[in-house]
């Protein structure tokens, strides 16, 4: 019973302290030169607490648009770089379980996937999103 | 398939080339719109991609069972060709308002929500049935957006695009309950799992196999615009294009069925007892409401609408019947229902479109027809055109000797052989015939209004010069589906029956239980009758 609830209860005590912590720290140890730009909570962003339809850049979607390209991509080559070398529970042990019939078909199916995402990008990279205009 | 095969192989992977093909088409349509100005090059590029597809499709065969997470049976190969022919009907539509916007996004979106839908008819998986569910709904979204400005079409995708969220999370909801109860996304192990109708295996689950059915129904009931979650249909199809609004009446519908049919019906025996009443009573619902409000309608889209929901309960006449039927008692038929609702989708489709097509074809690009009254005098002023709407109105009313004559009688007769099993839910029978009443006296109360527009195309002076500026693309398109609506009601429809029913009771994943061990757990809950 306690084995099990272990790891919960790690859990909870680093998140609980994390934050205690992360607050405590710079009350200790950074210098305070208090202005108005250094209270708000990002230096260099915008204004956090404002109208909700306040109008902002649409390049900036776009860019958060073509970041998602990268980032899912990320998402799927990362787990393929772990698996396929990983002899005890990677893809060759997949081959083994015959769920799947070859390295070559993950191989191929990264291949698509890369494809895809790389037409993807090219479609914004004519579209002009990396131009600031 | 080879049962020794892996689970994920190359061959499972290559059924699925005609997808492929139509996902390439996309995506080259996709990047090379970046690269070539043309607007008119792009429909062309689609059409070719879909005849590509055809021709694959054509050439595969159909063995049956499961590849992996792929269900490569006659029901997935039959729903697969009835995808790809309506997309073509789409593509031809759209060409015109793609040609007049933003072409290659337009050709693009449309292609990938007819790929979308060619998988959800083959998924045999959890992950990839929703995967696939959405691969028609977000390309949707843009469809419904782009190339418009007016605020009206900006409500519409917006409420579209909330809805379809929302469907999608009750949905997944559903999913994870099915996974958690039986161990497995694949639905042939889901069937396999939930027959197992042991006294400690049934305790164990408790009400969760009712509960993730529950969640699936009522956010496919979403899809398919079913009462009580239609109520976006009418907003989102009046504030769209007609071309639009029979894209959204169409292959969501299609998606539905084939998903519930796919996922409850055939993977999920345990919960049939809870199943039919569900589908039972969405289907009178669904049925009345959609047709009681259609009455009232002035906008056309917003009549089709209506119609298009009071269909979807059509629709489910089929799937309840199917459902009690895996119940038993020995001798009944599930994919006399089944089959049923897979015609009825056939039929539903190819008549909705036409009538969508021929309005688009009746307006200009620059003001659409938006009222009934804007019809008066066209039987004299554009008879083909008046003609043609009006077969189509007529095979969605279900008159004979037209298609939707068939699809009606083949569902009502299917809740009509209903038997009940002995012991409990003896009633069953009884609920049945009330169904087939109420969906007879729904068809005579939606005669109403598909004739007020035929009444008055033909018994009103015209009212002012119609237009029918809608180009000769959607006018083939309205052309290639009353070639179907009549081809199917004079010559095809019994034999297209047939053979949905036999596709059907061919794709089955694991064999229907015996009988009597079904009979006990008919009517309530198992572990209540135990």
């Amino acid at each position: 019973m306690f084995d099990s609830a272990l790891p919960i209860l790690l859990f909870v005590l680093v998140a609980t302290l994390l934050p205690i912590g992360m607050l405590l720290g710079p009350r200790i140890l950074a210098p305070r030169r208090q202005t108005a730009v250094k209270a708000m909570p990002y230096e260099s962003g915008m204004d956090p607490i404002h109208d909700t339809r306040r109008r902002f850049d649409v390049r900036f979607h776009l860019l958060a648009i073509d970041f998602l390209v990268f980032d899912v991509e990320l998402l799927f080559l990362y787990p393929w770089a772990v698996a396929r070398g990983n002899a005890s529970s990677g893809v060759d042990r997949a081959v083994a379980a015959n769920l799947i019939d070859g390295r070559g078909i993950v191989f191929v199916g990264a291949m698509v996937f890369i494809g895809l995402l790389l037409a993807g990008f090219i479609y914004t990279w004519r579209k002009g999103v990396f131009e600031w205009r | 398939m080879d049962p020794n095969a892996a689970y994920t192989s190359a061959a499972g992977v290559l059924q699925l080339i005609p997808e492929m093909i139509v996902v390439g088409g996309a995506v080259f349509v996709f990047v090379g719109g970046t690269f070539a100005k043309s607007k008119t090059a792009w429909s062309w590029v689609a059409a070719a991609g879909l005849a590509a597809a055809g021709l694959a499709l054509w050439t595969q065969k159909v063995p049956g069972g499961f590849a992996g997470p792929i269900a490569v049976d006659a029901l997935g190969y039959t729903l697969r060709w009835l995808v790809l022919l309506l997309g073509g009907v789409f593509v031809l539509a759209l060409a015109r308002p793609a040609a007049a916007g933003q072409a290659p996004e337009v050709t693009g979106s449309l292609l990938l929500a007819i790929a979308g839908g060619m998988i959800v008819s083959v998924s045999g998986e959890l992950v990839l049935l929703f995967v696939a569910l959405e691969t028609i709904s977000i390309p949707t979204y843009v469809l419904l957006y782009v190339g418009r400005k007016d605020s009206a079409s900006q409500e519409s995708a917006a409420k579209y695009f909330f809805l379809s969220i929302l469907s999608s999370a009750v949905t997944l909801y559903g999913f994870c309950f099915l996974y958690g109860v039986t161990g497995s996304t694949h639905l042939a192990e889901i069937a396999r799992v939930l027959q197992n109708t042991s006294v400690a295996a049934v305790a164990d689950w408790g009400p969760l196999p009712d509960l993730a059915l529950v969640l699936i129904f009522v956010g496919l009931a979403f899809k398919i615009a079913a009462a009580p979650f239609h109520f976006y249909a009418p907003d989102v199809y009046q504030g769209t294009t007609h071309e639009n609004a029979m894209l959204l009446a169409v292959l969501p519908k299609v998606a539905g069925i084939a998903a519930l049919i796919r996922v409850t019906t055939l993977a999920m025996p345990l919960a049939a007892g809870t199943g039919w009443r569900i589908a039972l009573f969405l289907a009178v619902v669904t049925m009345t409401v959609g047709n009681m409000t259609a009455l009232w309608q002035k906008n056309v889209r917003r009549l089709l609408a209506y119609s298009s929901i009071a269909h979807a309960g059509y629709l489910l006449i089929g799937l309840a019947a199917g459902f009690a039927a895996t119940l038993g008692p020995q001798g009944s038929r599930p994919e006399e229902g089944l089959g049923a609702s897979v015609f009825y989708l056939v039929v539903y489709a190819f008549s909705t479109a036409g009538a969508f097509a021929a309005l688009a074809y009746l307006g200009s690009p620059e003001r659409q027809v938006d009222t009934v009254a804007e019809l008066a005098g066209l039987g004299r002023t554009r008879p083909v055109s008046a003609a043609a709407l009006a077969v189509f109105m007529f095979s969605l009313a279900g008159v004979p000797p037209l298609a939707g004559f068939w699809g009606k009688l083949s569902l009502f007769l299917s809740a009509l052989d209903v038997r009940s099993s002995p012991g409990l839910g003896a009633s069953r029978q009884t609920w049945f015939i009330v169904l087939a009443v109420i969906g007879a006296l729904n068809a005579a109360v939606a005669a109403t209004y598909y004739l007020r527009v035929v009444a008055t195309m033909y018994f009103l002076p015209p009212a002012k010069e119609p237009r029918a500026e809608g180009g000769g693309a959607v006018r083939t398109a309205g052309g290639l589906c009353l070639v179907a609506v009549l081809l199917i009601g004079l010559l095809l429809g019994p034999m297209l029956i047939q053979a949905t029913q036999d596709a059907v009771q061919a794709s089955a994943p694991v064999p229907p239980p015996k009988p009597a061990q079904q009979a006990q757990i008919d009517g309530a809950p198992p572990s209540i009758v135990r």
